[in-house]
């Protein structure tokens, strides 16, 4: 899943086939600092403000949500089915004071730990073990993402060496003609050929053929 | 006489050659380039916002080249068969003007390309995507005109971000400033959509479960045909160039044989 952890939202697998003794129970997800570990007391209760949400995390290290009971986490889990938890989902409710429970989006990259928690009533009857810390996707700015690091290219190269090789060689010729214009160095000789021009050919009478006539006068 | 004859006639007969060829190939150049400057795929205003357009210049002054190769061409060839030194004068001068406009457009369009790198349009994107507020109404064209293209493309190609959908959560973004990452990991045009547009499965897509979302970057939807825009417009001049050169030497040893 590319969504496991992201800024402010991470995914839990549910607890499945974890808590079948306890089927009236409500089942809490909590979620804390890693230094509310040592000190959690299971006994507060979830919905005041020592575990609000909205509280969390300036004027508590932990808060509980998602209840659930253990119909909610049928158990054995059907194969191929996706059985998670998103932890953040809800952005409806990060300001109403009025849901303590919210499952709010996180405020900063953790590190967090969760665990959970059943309640009978508002004794503890279960628990699981605290998870090891998650810790969410930081986002590094994008001033840092550095845009003139290609080189150039081996084709870019030849191309542009080969095409200045060409010119240069054009250009010289060119040059060469104008310079040869007027001599017969280049191209003199046997090697010059003449512009076809029309020819014509006028008949030429030869004198004797008209004498022909005055001499029988 | 009649051996120097044959010579000439042969000579002129693979200038003439030369100049068809050279006349066809300007007309390809043309069509091939006005191809590229109508932007079939749509991606020109990523590059406008990059201020990285030159591949487009090196298009445009590849159109007027080919008009200009295939009018020198006719030119080249009347020049030949009339054997006129000063009209082939004139082709060569002219020949070699143009020779030096297409050889800028190839190596505009080559260099250019090495630019178009992948960070290249992540930073961009991650900049101008669905930006709020813009300083001035030409950066207000240019964030709607990325905006836009890049929600063509999600939706087209079936991707997401330049790289993957991680690049919307690697970094921050213009995006990440008025959607909240809980809601929006990545843009809501990553998902899979149905026939009227809307997400398959919105929550499938958040989470990033295989086939509710785009899991493929774009950026080979981007450097594809713009690869073969500046290629195409690069080694294909590149090609008529050398052609080029060697009528024009060949022109310009017949002209210096021509008695004047």
């Amino acid at each position: 899943l590319e969504g496991v952890t992201t800024g402010s939202t991470f995914v839990l697998e549910q607890p499945r086939c974890v808590f079948n003794d306890y089927s009236d129970a409500d089942i809490w997800l909590v979620v804390a600092l890693e230094k509310a570990k040592a000190t959690f007391n299971n006994s507060v209760a979830p919905g005041t403000a020592e575990r609000a949400f909205q509280n969390f995390p300036e004027s508590t290290s932990a808060y509980m949500t998602l209840n659930a009971t253990l119909a909610n986490y049928p158990c054995p889990k059907p194969d191929g089915d996706i059985t998670v938890l998103r932890v953040g989902s809800e952005t409806s409710c990060i300001q109403d004071e009025e849901r303590p429970t919210c499952n709010g989006p996180l405020p900063g990259p953790g590190p967090y730990l969760v665990k959970f928690l059943a309640l009978k009533g508002s004794e503890p009857v279960a628990e699981t073990d605290w998870s090891q810390p998650i810790m969410l996707r930081a986002a590094k700015s994008p001033n840092s993402i550095t845009t003139m690091d290609g080189g150039y290219s081996a084709g870019m190269i030849a191309l542009t060496t080969i095409l200045s090789i060409l010119f240069t060689i054009l250009l010289a010729g060119l040059v060469a003609m104008l310079v040869f214009w007027g001599s017969d160095a280049c191209g003199g000789g046997s090697s010059t050929f003449s512009k076809p021009e029309a020819v014509t050919v006028r008949r030429y009478n030869t004198h004797h053929v008209y004498d022909q006539p005055a001499a029988r006068l | 006489m009649a051996k120097s004859d044959d010579c000439i006639h042969i000579l002129q007969g693979l200038l003439v050659f030369g100049n068809v060829v050279i006349g066809m190939c300007g007309i390809a150049l043309t069509a091939e380039c006005i191809y590229f400057v109508s932007d079939p795929h749509g991606l020109y205003p990523l590059l406008e916002a990059t201020e990285n357009d030159d591949i487009y210049a090196a298009a445009w002054i590849g159109i007027f080249v080919g008009f200009a190769l295939f009018a020198l061409s006719i030119l080249g060839i009347i020049g030949i068969i009339k054997s006129d030194r000063t009209l082939l004068l004139v082709y060569i001068i002219l020949m070699l003007i143009t020779f030096a406009f297409e050889m800028a457009s190839c190596i505009t369009a080559a260099t250019h390309r090495d630019f178009l790198t992948p960070n290249l349009f992540l930073k961009q994107m991650l900049e101008r995507y669905q930006k709020a507020d813009s300083a001035n109404n030409n950066d207000k064209r240019m964030t709607e005109g990325v905006t836009k293209t890049w929600d063509k493309l999600m939706l087209q190609n079936h991707c997401c971000g330049v790289l993957g959908p991680s690049d919307w959560q690697e970094y921050t973004s213009a995006f990440r400033f008025t959607h909240k990452d809980a809601d929006f990991p990545w843009p809501r045009k990553c998902c899979a959509m149905d026939a009227q547009g809307f997400p398959v499965n919105l929550d499938g897509c958040k989470l990033g479960v295989p086939g509710y979302y785009n899991s493929n970057g774009c950026y080979d939807a981007i450097s594809g045909p713009l690869n073969t825009h500046a290629w195409g417009v690069a080694w294909f001049g590149f090609a008529i160039l050398c052609w080029t050169f060697c009528v024009l030497l060949g022109t310009m040893f017949y002209w210096s044989g021509i008695e004047y």
